[in-house]
Protein backbone atom coordinates (compact mmCIF):
# COMPACT_ATOMS: atom_id res chain seq x y z
CA UNK A 1 0.00 0.00 0.00
CA UNK A 2 1.29 3.39 -0.87
CA UNK A 3 1.47 5.68 2.07
CA UNK A 4 0.18 9.21 1.89
CA UNK A 5 -0.80 9.15 -1.76
CA UNK A 6 -2.96 12.26 -1.48
CA UNK A 7 -0.26 14.28 0.21
CA UNK A 8 2.16 13.29 -2.52
CA UNK A 9 -0.16 14.44 -5.27
CA UNK A 10 -0.74 17.73 -3.54
CA UNK A 11 2.50 18.33 -1.77
CA UNK A 12 2.67 20.35 1.46
CA UNK A 13 4.14 23.84 1.10
CA UNK A 14 6.25 23.73 4.24
CA UNK A 15 9.32 21.60 4.68
CA UNK A 16 10.70 21.23 8.20
CA UNK A 17 14.34 20.16 8.23
CA UNK A 18 15.61 18.52 11.39
CA UNK A 19 18.24 20.46 13.29
CA UNK A 20 21.09 17.95 13.09
CA UNK A 21 21.23 17.88 16.88
CA UNK A 22 19.73 14.44 17.47
CA UNK A 23 23.18 13.03 18.24
CA UNK A 24 23.96 15.61 20.93
CA UNK A 25 22.56 17.17 24.08
CA UNK A 26 19.65 18.69 22.16
CA UNK A 27 18.41 15.28 21.04
CA UNK A 28 14.65 14.96 21.18
CA UNK A 29 13.89 18.27 19.46
CA UNK A 30 12.45 16.62 16.39
CA UNK A 31 10.19 14.49 18.55
CA UNK A 32 8.96 17.64 20.33
CA UNK A 33 8.38 19.42 17.00
CA UNK A 34 6.42 16.51 15.57
CA UNK A 35 4.35 16.13 18.73
CA UNK A 36 3.48 19.82 18.61
CA UNK A 37 2.78 19.91 14.87
CA UNK A 38 -0.94 20.66 14.41
CA UNK A 39 -2.94 17.82 12.87
CA UNK A 40 -4.44 19.96 10.11
CA UNK A 41 -1.11 21.34 8.91
CA UNK A 42 0.48 19.58 5.90
CA UNK A 43 4.24 19.37 6.19
CA UNK A 44 7.24 17.63 4.68
CA UNK A 45 9.53 16.59 7.51
CA UNK A 46 13.10 15.96 6.48
CA UNK A 47 15.29 13.91 8.81
CA UNK A 48 18.79 15.27 8.32
CA UNK A 49 21.05 13.93 11.04
CA UNK A 50 24.53 13.42 9.71
CA UNK A 51 26.12 12.50 13.01
CA UNK A 52 23.96 9.47 13.77
CA UNK A 53 25.00 5.92 12.94
CA UNK A 54 22.83 3.97 10.53
CA UNK A 55 21.25 2.03 13.37
CA UNK A 56 20.47 5.20 15.33
CA UNK A 57 19.03 6.84 12.21
CA UNK A 58 16.82 3.85 11.61
CA UNK A 59 15.52 3.95 15.18
CA UNK A 60 14.86 7.68 14.90
CA UNK A 61 13.04 7.17 11.60
CA UNK A 62 10.84 4.45 13.13
CA UNK A 63 9.95 6.62 16.13
CA UNK A 64 9.20 9.68 14.00
CA UNK A 65 7.04 7.66 11.66
CA UNK A 66 4.88 6.51 14.56
CA UNK A 67 4.51 10.12 15.71
CA UNK A 68 3.35 11.27 12.30
CA UNK A 69 0.95 8.48 11.37
CA UNK A 70 -2.08 10.53 12.33
CA UNK A 71 -0.73 13.77 10.85
CA UNK A 72 -0.48 15.29 7.40
CA UNK A 73 3.21 14.61 7.21
CA UNK A 74 5.40 13.31 4.44
CA UNK A 75 8.42 11.94 6.24
CA UNK A 76 11.60 11.97 4.18
CA UNK A 77 15.20 11.21 5.07
CA UNK A 78 18.42 12.67 3.78
CA UNK A 79 20.37 10.43 1.42
CA UNK A 80 19.54 7.03 2.86
CA UNK A 81 17.18 5.20 0.54
CA UNK A 82 17.89 2.02 2.53
CA UNK A 83 16.59 3.56 5.74
CA UNK A 84 13.61 5.03 3.92
CA UNK A 85 12.76 1.51 2.74
CA UNK A 86 13.40 -0.11 6.12
CA UNK A 87 11.18 2.37 7.97
CA UNK A 88 8.62 2.71 5.15
CA UNK A 89 9.09 6.47 4.93
CA UNK A 90 7.57 8.67 2.23
CA UNK A 91 10.70 9.84 0.53
CA UNK A 92 14.37 10.57 0.19
CA UNK A 93 16.04 13.94 0.07
CA UNK A 94 19.30 14.12 -1.81
CA UNK A 95 22.01 16.71 -1.27
CA UNK A 96 23.71 18.07 -4.37
CA UNK A 97 26.60 15.60 -3.92
CA UNK A 98 24.26 12.70 -3.19
CA UNK A 99 23.30 9.82 -5.44
CA UNK A 100 21.15 10.72 -8.41
CA UNK A 101 17.39 10.10 -8.00
CA UNK A 102 17.66 8.20 -11.28
CA UNK A 103 19.77 5.44 -9.75
CA UNK A 104 17.75 5.24 -6.52
CA UNK A 105 14.26 5.40 -8.06
CA UNK A 106 14.21 1.70 -9.02
CA UNK A 107 14.76 0.79 -5.34
CA UNK A 108 11.87 2.92 -4.17
CA UNK A 109 9.49 3.55 -7.08
CA UNK A 110 6.66 5.11 -5.07
CA UNK A 111 8.81 7.37 -2.93
CA UNK A 112 9.16 11.09 -3.23
CA UNK A 113 12.61 12.30 -4.31
CA UNK A 114 13.71 15.79 -3.33
CA UNK A 115 16.96 17.40 -4.38
CA UNK A 116 18.88 20.27 -2.83
CA UNK A 117 20.23 22.55 -5.53
CA UNK A 118 22.41 25.63 -5.41
CA UNK A 119 22.61 26.53 -9.10
CA UNK A 120 20.61 26.51 -12.35
CA UNK A 121 22.81 23.73 -13.65
CA UNK A 122 22.18 21.52 -10.62
CA UNK A 123 18.46 22.22 -10.88
CA UNK A 124 18.42 21.10 -14.51
CA UNK A 125 20.36 17.93 -13.69
CA UNK A 126 17.95 17.14 -10.83
CA UNK A 127 14.93 17.65 -13.06
CA UNK A 128 16.37 15.45 -15.81
CA UNK A 129 17.16 12.78 -13.20
CA UNK A 130 13.54 12.60 -12.17
CA UNK A 131 13.42 14.64 -8.96
CA UNK A 132 9.94 15.40 -7.60
CA UNK A 133 10.81 18.69 -5.92
CA UNK A 134 13.75 21.00 -5.36
CA UNK A 135 15.05 22.91 -2.38
CA UNK A 136 16.94 26.02 -3.43
CA UNK A 137 18.92 28.35 -1.24
CA UNK A 138 20.12 30.09 0.72
CA UNK A 139 17.69 32.83 -0.27
CA UNK A 140 18.33 35.19 2.66
CA UNK A 141 21.24 35.70 5.00
CA UNK A 142 21.48 32.89 7.54
CA UNK A 143 24.35 32.33 10.01
CA UNK A 144 24.92 28.66 9.15
CA UNK A 145 25.43 29.42 5.44
CA UNK A 146 27.67 32.51 5.74
CA UNK A 147 30.89 30.52 5.24
CA UNK A 148 29.65 29.59 1.74
CA UNK A 149 29.35 33.17 0.56
CA UNK A 150 26.48 35.62 0.06
CA UNK A 151 22.86 34.41 -0.20
CA UNK A 152 21.34 33.67 -3.62
CA UNK A 153 18.61 36.26 -3.21
CA UNK A 154 15.05 36.61 -4.49
CA UNK A 155 15.99 37.51 -8.06
CA UNK A 156 17.84 34.21 -8.51
CA UNK A 157 14.96 32.36 -6.88
CA UNK A 158 12.59 33.85 -9.45
CA UNK A 159 14.80 32.84 -12.36
CA UNK A 160 15.28 29.36 -10.98
CA UNK A 161 11.53 28.87 -10.51
CA UNK A 162 10.96 30.02 -14.09
CA UNK A 163 13.59 27.61 -15.39
CA UNK A 164 12.06 24.45 -13.94
CA UNK A 165 8.71 22.71 -13.99
CA UNK A 166 9.33 21.25 -10.53
CA UNK A 167 8.00 22.70 -7.29
CA UNK A 168 10.75 24.75 -5.62
CA UNK A 169 11.05 25.23 -1.87
CA UNK A 170 12.94 28.34 -0.81
CA UNK A 171 15.43 27.72 1.99
CA UNK A 172 17.75 29.86 4.06
CA UNK A 173 16.68 32.61 6.42
CA UNK A 174 13.02 32.18 5.49
CA UNK A 175 10.59 33.49 8.12
CA UNK A 176 6.85 34.20 8.25
CA UNK A 177 7.69 37.87 7.49
CA UNK A 178 9.58 37.18 4.26
CA UNK A 179 7.98 33.92 3.08
CA UNK A 180 5.45 35.81 0.99
CA UNK A 181 8.21 37.41 -1.05
CA UNK A 182 9.51 33.91 -1.92
CA UNK A 183 6.02 32.81 -2.97
CA UNK A 184 5.70 35.95 -5.09
CA UNK A 185 8.84 34.95 -7.00
CA UNK A 186 7.32 31.60 -7.89
CA UNK A 187 8.39 29.32 -5.03
CA UNK A 188 6.00 26.46 -4.39
CA UNK A 189 6.80 26.52 -0.69
CA UNK A 190 9.41 27.17 1.94
CA UNK A 191 11.86 25.04 3.88
CA UNK A 192 13.44 25.91 7.20
CA UNK A 193 15.54 24.51 9.98
CA UNK A 194 16.63 27.24 12.43
CA UNK A 195 13.20 28.91 12.29
CA UNK A 196 11.63 25.93 14.01
CA UNK A 197 14.33 25.36 16.61
CA UNK A 198 12.68 27.37 19.36
CA UNK A 199 10.07 24.80 20.33
CA UNK A 200 8.36 27.16 22.79
CA UNK A 201 7.20 29.23 19.79
CA UNK A 202 6.93 26.32 17.36
CA UNK A 203 3.15 26.13 16.97
CA UNK A 204 2.75 29.90 16.47
CA UNK A 205 5.66 30.04 14.03
CA UNK A 206 4.54 27.19 11.83
CA UNK A 207 0.87 28.30 11.86
CA UNK A 208 1.90 31.80 10.83
CA UNK A 209 4.11 30.41 8.10
CA UNK A 210 1.34 28.12 6.93
CA UNK A 211 -1.05 31.03 6.48
CA UNK A 212 1.57 32.95 4.55
CA UNK A 213 2.37 30.20 2.06
CA UNK A 214 -1.11 28.78 1.54
CA UNK A 215 -2.61 30.23 -1.63
CA UNK B 1 27.42 -16.53 -3.18
CA UNK B 2 30.37 -16.24 -0.86
CA UNK B 3 33.63 -17.29 -2.60
CA UNK B 4 34.99 -20.82 -2.20
CA UNK B 5 37.15 -21.29 0.88
CA UNK B 6 39.86 -20.26 1.52
CA UNK B 7 39.55 -16.78 0.08
CA UNK B 8 40.89 -13.29 0.59
CA UNK B 9 38.72 -10.21 1.03
CA UNK B 10 40.38 -6.84 0.54
CA UNK B 11 38.67 -3.87 2.15
CA UNK B 12 39.32 -0.42 0.71
CA UNK B 13 41.20 2.16 2.74
CA UNK B 14 40.26 5.83 2.92
CA UNK B 15 43.90 6.75 2.32
CA UNK B 16 43.85 5.43 -1.25
CA UNK B 17 41.58 5.58 -4.29
CA UNK B 18 39.28 2.59 -3.71
CA UNK B 19 39.05 1.78 -7.41
CA UNK B 20 42.83 1.63 -7.90
CA UNK B 21 43.25 -0.48 -4.77
CA UNK B 22 40.48 -2.86 -5.87
CA UNK B 23 42.07 -3.30 -9.29
CA UNK B 24 45.44 -4.18 -7.75
CA UNK B 25 43.86 -6.54 -5.24
CA UNK B 26 41.90 -8.31 -7.96
CA UNK B 27 45.05 -8.74 -10.05
CA UNK B 28 46.70 -10.21 -6.96
CA UNK B 29 43.95 -12.79 -6.55
CA UNK B 30 41.49 -11.33 -4.04
CA UNK B 31 38.13 -13.11 -4.38
CA UNK B 32 36.13 -10.46 -2.56
CA UNK B 33 36.30 -6.67 -2.43
CA UNK B 34 34.52 -4.59 0.17
CA UNK B 35 34.06 -0.88 -0.49
CA UNK B 36 34.28 0.89 2.83
CA UNK B 37 34.43 4.68 3.02
CA UNK B 38 32.77 6.56 5.84
CA UNK B 39 33.25 10.13 4.64
CA UNK B 40 32.65 10.06 0.87
CA UNK B 41 29.54 11.67 -0.62
CA UNK B 42 26.74 9.49 -1.95
CA UNK B 43 27.51 10.25 -5.60
CA UNK B 44 31.21 9.56 -5.10
CA UNK B 45 30.49 6.27 -3.33
CA UNK B 46 28.07 5.25 -6.05
CA UNK B 47 30.51 5.90 -8.87
CA UNK B 48 33.26 3.98 -7.05
CA UNK B 49 30.82 1.12 -6.46
CA UNK B 50 29.88 0.95 -10.15
CA UNK B 51 33.55 0.90 -11.20
CA UNK B 52 34.67 -1.67 -8.61
CA UNK B 53 31.63 -3.84 -9.34
CA UNK B 54 32.61 -3.93 -13.01
CA UNK B 55 36.19 -5.01 -12.25
CA UNK B 56 34.95 -7.63 -9.78
CA UNK B 57 32.65 -9.16 -12.38
CA UNK B 58 35.52 -9.29 -14.87
CA UNK B 59 37.60 -11.18 -12.28
CA UNK B 60 34.65 -13.29 -11.10
CA UNK B 61 35.11 -11.84 -7.64
CA UNK B 62 32.40 -10.87 -5.16
CA UNK B 63 31.74 -7.19 -4.51
CA UNK B 64 30.15 -5.89 -1.35
CA UNK B 65 29.54 -2.42 0.05
CA UNK B 66 30.01 -1.53 3.70
CA UNK B 67 26.97 -0.13 5.55
CA UNK B 68 25.22 1.55 2.59
CA UNK B 69 22.67 -0.99 1.44
CA UNK B 70 21.13 1.62 -0.87
CA UNK B 71 24.44 2.16 -2.69
CA UNK B 72 25.01 -1.60 -2.80
CA UNK B 73 21.63 -2.23 -4.40
CA UNK B 74 21.71 0.74 -6.76
CA UNK B 75 25.19 -0.16 -8.03
CA UNK B 76 24.39 -3.83 -8.55
CA UNK B 77 26.82 -5.09 -5.88
CA UNK B 78 26.57 -8.71 -4.74
CA UNK B 79 26.01 -7.81 -1.14
CA UNK B 80 26.34 -5.55 1.84
CA UNK B 81 28.51 -5.73 4.94
CA UNK B 82 26.88 -4.48 8.12
CA UNK B 83 28.63 -3.40 11.31
CA UNK B 84 27.02 -3.52 14.74
CA UNK B 85 26.13 0.20 14.40
CA UNK B 86 24.58 -0.30 10.97
CA UNK B 87 21.20 -1.59 9.92
CA UNK B 88 20.32 -4.90 11.64
CA UNK B 89 20.74 -7.87 9.30
CA UNK B 90 17.13 -8.89 9.90
CA UNK B 91 15.91 -5.52 8.60
CA UNK B 92 18.25 -5.61 5.62
CA UNK B 93 17.12 -9.13 4.77
CA UNK B 94 13.50 -7.97 4.55
CA UNK B 95 14.52 -5.37 1.97
CA UNK B 96 16.78 -7.48 -0.22
CA UNK B 97 15.31 -10.97 -0.02
CA UNK B 98 17.01 -14.32 0.40
CA UNK B 99 19.57 -14.30 -2.38
CA UNK B 100 21.46 -11.13 -1.52
CA UNK B 101 24.73 -11.55 0.34
CA UNK B 102 24.68 -10.07 3.84
CA UNK B 103 27.77 -10.06 6.05
CA UNK B 104 27.79 -8.91 9.65
CA UNK B 105 30.71 -7.80 11.81
CA UNK B 106 30.95 -9.57 15.14
CA UNK B 107 33.43 -9.02 17.95
CA UNK B 108 32.18 -11.71 20.33
CA UNK B 109 30.64 -15.17 20.30
CA UNK B 110 27.31 -13.60 21.25
CA UNK B 111 27.36 -11.16 18.33
CA UNK B 112 28.37 -13.95 15.94
CA UNK B 113 25.48 -16.15 17.05
CA UNK B 114 23.06 -13.23 16.80
CA UNK B 115 24.27 -12.49 13.27
CA UNK B 116 23.64 -16.07 12.21
CA UNK B 117 20.20 -16.01 13.80
CA UNK B 118 19.39 -12.71 12.03
CA UNK B 119 20.06 -14.26 8.65
CA UNK B 120 23.63 -13.22 7.89
CA UNK B 121 25.39 -15.23 5.16
CA UNK B 122 28.76 -14.85 6.81
CA UNK B 123 30.27 -13.30 9.90
CA UNK B 124 33.20 -10.93 9.77
CA UNK B 125 34.85 -11.95 13.00
CA UNK B 126 37.53 -10.00 14.81
CA UNK B 127 39.67 -8.33 15.32
CA UNK B 128 41.73 -11.46 15.81
CA UNK B 129 45.04 -9.69 16.50
CA UNK B 130 45.80 -6.08 17.47
CA UNK B 131 45.43 -3.71 14.53
CA UNK B 132 45.48 -0.01 13.82
CA UNK B 133 43.21 -0.01 10.77
CA UNK B 134 39.87 0.65 12.39
CA UNK B 135 38.62 2.24 15.56
CA UNK B 136 38.04 -0.64 17.94
CA UNK B 137 35.34 -1.32 20.49
CA UNK B 138 37.03 -4.32 22.09
CA UNK B 139 40.40 -5.91 22.72
CA UNK B 140 41.51 -8.59 20.22
CA UNK B 141 39.37 -11.73 20.35
CA UNK B 142 42.31 -14.08 19.76
CA UNK B 143 42.61 -17.41 18.03
CA UNK B 144 40.89 -19.43 20.79
CA UNK B 145 37.67 -17.48 20.41
CA UNK B 146 37.87 -17.84 16.64
CA UNK B 147 38.05 -21.62 17.09
CA UNK B 148 35.07 -21.56 19.47
CA UNK B 149 32.99 -19.48 17.07
CA UNK B 150 33.92 -21.86 14.27
CA UNK B 151 32.64 -24.77 16.36
CA UNK B 152 29.34 -23.00 17.10
CA UNK B 153 28.41 -21.41 13.76
CA UNK B 154 27.15 -23.01 10.61
CA UNK B 155 27.76 -19.96 8.37
CA UNK B 156 31.26 -19.11 7.09
CA UNK B 157 33.61 -16.95 9.11
CA UNK B 158 35.66 -14.18 7.56
CA UNK B 159 38.45 -13.42 10.03
CA UNK B 160 39.70 -9.85 10.26
CA UNK B 161 42.17 -7.81 12.25
CA UNK B 162 45.95 -7.86 12.26
CA UNK B 163 46.16 -10.61 9.67
CA UNK B 164 49.27 -10.78 7.48
CA UNK B 165 50.97 -13.32 5.25
CA UNK B 166 52.76 -14.84 8.30
CA UNK B 167 49.64 -15.69 10.29
CA UNK B 168 46.98 -15.99 7.56
CA UNK B 169 47.49 -19.72 7.04
CA UNK B 170 47.10 -20.37 10.75
CA UNK B 171 43.81 -18.40 10.73
CA UNK B 172 42.44 -20.60 7.96
CA UNK B 173 43.57 -23.77 9.73
CA UNK B 174 41.69 -22.48 12.80
CA UNK B 175 38.41 -22.61 10.95
CA UNK B 176 37.98 -19.33 9.09
CA UNK B 177 36.67 -19.62 5.52
CA UNK B 178 38.52 -16.52 4.55
CA UNK B 179 40.51 -13.58 5.80
CA UNK B 180 39.82 -9.90 5.35
CA UNK B 181 42.52 -7.24 5.36
CA UNK B 182 42.79 -3.50 5.04
CA UNK B 183 46.25 -2.17 5.85
CA UNK B 184 48.11 -5.41 5.03
CA UNK B 185 47.33 -4.58 1.40
CA UNK B 186 46.60 -0.85 1.29
CA UNK B 187 49.51 0.36 3.40
CA UNK B 188 52.19 -1.33 1.37
CA UNK B 189 54.31 -0.09 -1.51
CA UNK B 190 52.90 -2.79 -3.77
CA UNK B 191 49.27 -3.76 -3.03
CA UNK B 192 49.24 -6.32 -5.86
CA UNK B 193 52.29 -8.15 -4.47
CA UNK B 194 50.92 -7.93 -0.90
CA UNK B 195 47.64 -9.46 -2.07
CA UNK B 196 49.41 -12.25 -3.91
CA UNK B 197 51.49 -13.11 -0.83
CA UNK B 198 48.35 -13.29 1.31
CA UNK B 199 46.53 -15.45 -1.23
CA UNK B 200 49.54 -17.78 -1.34
CA UNK B 201 49.60 -17.92 2.45
CA UNK B 202 45.94 -18.99 2.77
CA UNK B 203 45.98 -21.45 -0.11
CA UNK B 204 49.20 -23.25 0.87
CA UNK B 205 48.81 -23.57 4.65
CA UNK B 206 49.43 -27.02 6.10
Amino acid sequence: MERNKELKSEMPRICLVSSGDEAGEQSGRLETQLTLLPHHLPCIVQIREKRLSTHELLRLAHRMKLLTLSKKVLLVINERADIALAAALDGIHLPENGCSPMVLRPLAPTMLFGCSVHSFEASQVAEESGADYLIFGPIFDTPSKRPYGPPQGLEKLRRLCQSTTLPVFALGGVRPENAESCMAEGAYGVAALALFMDTTRFIDTIEELYHTVTP
Amino acid sequence: MIPASPFLCVITDEALCPVTLAQEALKGGAAMIQLRHKSASGSQLFSWAVAIGKYCRQSEAIFIVNDRLDIAMASGADGVHLGQEDMPAKTARKIVGKKYLIGVSAASIHEALEAEKDGADYVGFGHIYPTSSKEKRNSPVGIDTLQQVFAMLTIPILAIGGINSQNAGFIISSGASGVAVISAVSRTDDPLYATRKLVDAITTYT
